[in-house]
């Protein structure tokens, strides 16, 4: 009984859905249009029920941390707790669009979340110094179209050298283009037999944990 | 009875499937064999320098969920995990996962456990200290880590999954602390920064190949095959679509519309 | 007699090649620093893809309706945000349109209600429910692109603000995406930019215009070259569109901060090879 719930039903309900969508997207079938849709709807509303989800796995993990003293963990543990109560009253109280919610999110959050992101140019920067270096044919190439990208992109250059614009746009649109559409058609091809494997039980991972029966099934 | 314009996708589709599912037929009864992937020939190496060095071995998923696009980039980086928690436990390297979506962590320990018992160190195995939930969001878990990697030192760095903004940031501060590096990831945004800095390297669809690769299965051996096969239809397709333009025939591009 | 231990001295090139990050970041905080404080008024081109985002828009006939994700999170916020507030300057001014805002990132309404802020949408005689609107955050991705483009009503029946969308003349006849004239996209996010190719252009072809972080421009070509997006403009660009727009503000300014952080970085890639060939031209490593 276990591994029919577990396993066999989660694939039939897997390979079902996926069958009904694919039908809905390439077929003209009277009905499956409704029902496709409810199933997206209910998607939207299963992912955002996940947010909550992680929301509580965060409170459960964190209240171990504390209760167990982690070292060096459970002072950021008592605060991250604190920060996720103080944040959910306000926006329950206040709603999530008010002014005390943005001042909060603006003063906090967005602050931080912008430091962290721009100290990636930072990384970037003693990234380029060390490591673009013409060693190679590959690597001369490299340090070449990074260049003449880095002139384009300053406005000021390529105001005054037109000549990077057409040098960048023919980068961009010629090789760049070319390996980008290689890398996509590969990573799409990737997604379709996992979606593939998936369908037809082979790939599990998605089903959690399993016990060595439930998974060679 | 067909929507309109996608007759041929459909048809590709079909043709896809009876070719991954044939080749995952065919492959168990003979093994295709691989082209050497350097990266992932050189994991041991990595694994066997963090036991020289008494440093730990991180390893990173990159911010993978098991219910978005990047599902299959995910599912490699697991793959990828469970034979690198074999060979710590077979070295005695301390092996650190930090997880970013939760749901994660169950399949995790599951993976690294059944490594541990088939190598028979299931003792040193201790999840609390081993499979760190650092964040749901970006970059809190990339500031975790960061923290993570200047506190630890791992002697080696391992990311395979979806990788976004937070690449550079991971790839530099390893770089930083001395960390061997392997990166794997299929999001084309960020190769270029693994490119740079990291010292092994699986560009797009060699993360998929990676699971495969690692663990001589049948199953995802074939479906890797199916889609090389794949592949080579869409170069064909090019070349001949290319060929035919080229001499004034746009009938390729219009049957693609179909 | 004490045997002092002989350090050998770095030499010049040897210090060039192995300058601490500290000097670089002190540089490059530098170079952040002194043109935001002290705006140079370097010039600003207009690019091809810019100024194609700017006709497409000016093109809509009266009555059009558009559809705009607030995709990014606060992270791309620097970057997209004046993006954001010069088309929206654009979209007011020329009027008679209807927007419609909708976030398939979490943090998009309050990214929006930040741009609305500096937008000012009043001085336009634009009104909230009448001619521009934010049905909030949809959970799932693709999948929300996919349920809004089927039937948005069906997704959501509310603003972001919890109100029923009925009441809104705006939303008068808005259904599905067919509805829509124009999807303008602002993501940080690949999977965002990509899907929407896949979930409103292929099926629908609503017109596309998409605008992502500067590195993602590369990855998101092959798109625009095949005609599924219209235009395709980095965050970076936006000083070019408040100069077409003609309302100065963040996006001219950090233009004078791109050029000289761009100058320096190829000053340092430029130090850091003469440092590395000089090396190896005197028997170095």
């Amino acid at each position: 009984m276990s591994l029919i719930i577990r396993r066999q039903i989660p694939i039939v309900i897997v390979f079902v859905t996926a069958v009904l969508v694919m039908t809905d997207y390439f077929l003209k079938i009277p009905g499956t249009g409704p029902v496709v849709r409810d199933l997206q709807n209910w998607g939207v509303i299963l992912t955002a029920f996940t947010l909550g989800y992680g929301a509580v796995n965060l409170f459960y993990l964190h209240t171990r941390h504390i209760s167990r003293r982690t070292p060096g963990q459970w002072p950021f543990s008592i605060w991250l707790l604190l920060m996720i109560v103080v944040f959910t009253v306000v926006g329950v109280t206040y709603g999530a669009t008010s002014k005390q919610y943005s001042w909060m999110y603006n003063s906090s959050y967005f602050a931080l979340s912008a430091t962290v992101y721009s100290s990636l140019g930072f990384y970037m920067t003693s990234g380029v110094y060390r490591t673009l270096r013409p060693k190679s044919v590959e690597s001369t190439l490299l340090v070449i179209t990074g260049v003449i990208a880095l002139m384009r992109n300053a406005p000021a250059l390529a105001v005054s050298a037109p000549i990077l614009i057409s040098m960048d746009s023919w980068i961009s649109s010629i090789p760049t283009t070319s390996a980008q559409r290689g890398i996509m058609i590969g990573a799409a091809l990737g997604a379709i037999a996992l979606g593939i494997r998936t369908m037809i039980g082979k790939e599990t991972g998605f089903l959690g944990r399993l016990t060595e029966a439930e998974k060679g099934a | 009875m067909l929507v309109e314009g996608r007759m041929f996708a459909l048809g590709m589709l079909i043709a896809l499937w009876v070719l991954i599912i044939g080749s995952m037929e065919m492959s168990k009864r003979k093994l295709p064999t691989f082209r050497k992937l350097s990266g992932l020939e050189a994991l041991p190496e990595m694994v066997g320098r963090a036991v020289e060095m008494r440093r730990p071995v991180h390893f990173t998923t990159g911010l993978g969920e098991l219910t978005g696009t990047v599902a299959p980039q995910l599912v490699a980086g697991l793959a990828v995990l469970g034979y690198v928690s074999e060979l710590s436990a077979k070295y005695g390297a301390r092996l650190i996962y930090s997880v970013y979506q939760s749901q994660v962590m169950p399949l995790a320990e599951q993976i690294m456990r059944e490594a541990y018992i088939k190598e028979g160190k299931i003792e040193q195995f201790d999840p609390e200290y081993q499979i760190r939930y650092l964040s749901g969001e970006q970059f809190a878990y990339a500031s975790a880590v960061q923290g993570l990697a200047e506190r630890e030192r791992p002697a080696a760095n391992i990311m395979i999954g979806p990788f976004y903004a937070e690449s550079m940031l991971f790839a530099e501060t390893f770089y930083r602390i001395g960390s061997i590096q392997l990166a794997g990831t299929a999001r084309g945004y960020q190769i270029p920064f693994f490119a740079v800095v990291c010292d092994y390297l699986l560009i797009a669809e060699e993360i998929y190949a990676a699971g495969a690769y690692l663990s001589k299965d049948p199953v995802q051996i074939g479906s890797i095959r199916g889609q090389d096969v794949g592949k080579m239809i869409a170069l064909v397709l090019m070349f001949v679509g290319v060929l035919a333009l080229a001499l004034g025939s746009s009938d390729l591009i219009n049957l693609l519309k179909r | 007699m004490i045997m002092k231990e002989q350090v050998k001295e770095k030499t010049i090139l040897e210090k060039l090649e192995d300058v601490p990050r500290e000097v670089l970041y002190g540089l490059l905080l530098l170079a952040f620093i002194i043109p935001m404080l002290n705006p140079i008024g370097f010039p600003v081109p207009t690019s091809d893809a810019v100024k194609k985002w700017y006709s497409t828009i000016d093109a809509l006939p009266k009555g059009s309706v558009i559809m705009v994700d607030f995709g990014y999170s606060g992270g791309g916020e620097p970057e997209l945000g004046p993006m954001a507030v010069a088309v929206y300057h654009h979209i007011f001014r020329k009027g008679g349109l209807k927007v419609i805002a909708m976030s398939t990132s979490i943090d998009g309404p309050l990214l929006w209600d930040k741009a609305m802020a500096e937008v000012k949408p009043e001085q336009y005689g634009a009104k909230y429910g009448v001619d521009y609107l934010h049905i909030g955050y949809i959970a799932g991705g693709e999948t929300a692109m996919a349920a809004v483009g089927k039937d948005l009503r069906a997704t959501t029946s509310t603003d972001y603000k919890g109100s029923s969308l009925d009441q809104y003349t705006v939303m008068k006849g808005i259904k599905d995406a067919a509805s829509f004239n124009l999807l303008i996209v602002y993501t940080t996010g690949g999977d965002q930019s990509e899907g929407w190719v896949r979930q409103w252009y292929t099926p629908y072809r609503i017109p596309y215009l998409c605008a992502v972080l500067a590195m993602m421009v590369p990855t998101m070509l092959p798109y625009q070259k095949a005609g599924q997006i219209v235009s395709l403009v980095s965050g970076a660009q936006s000083g070019e569109m408040e100069f077409l727009v003609k309302v100065p503000a963040r996006g001219i300014k950090s233009a004078d901060v791109i050029t000289v952080t761009h100058l320096l970085v190829i000053a340092f890639v430029v130090l850091g090879n003469i440092a590395y060939f000089g090396k190896k031209a005197k028997g170095g490593g």
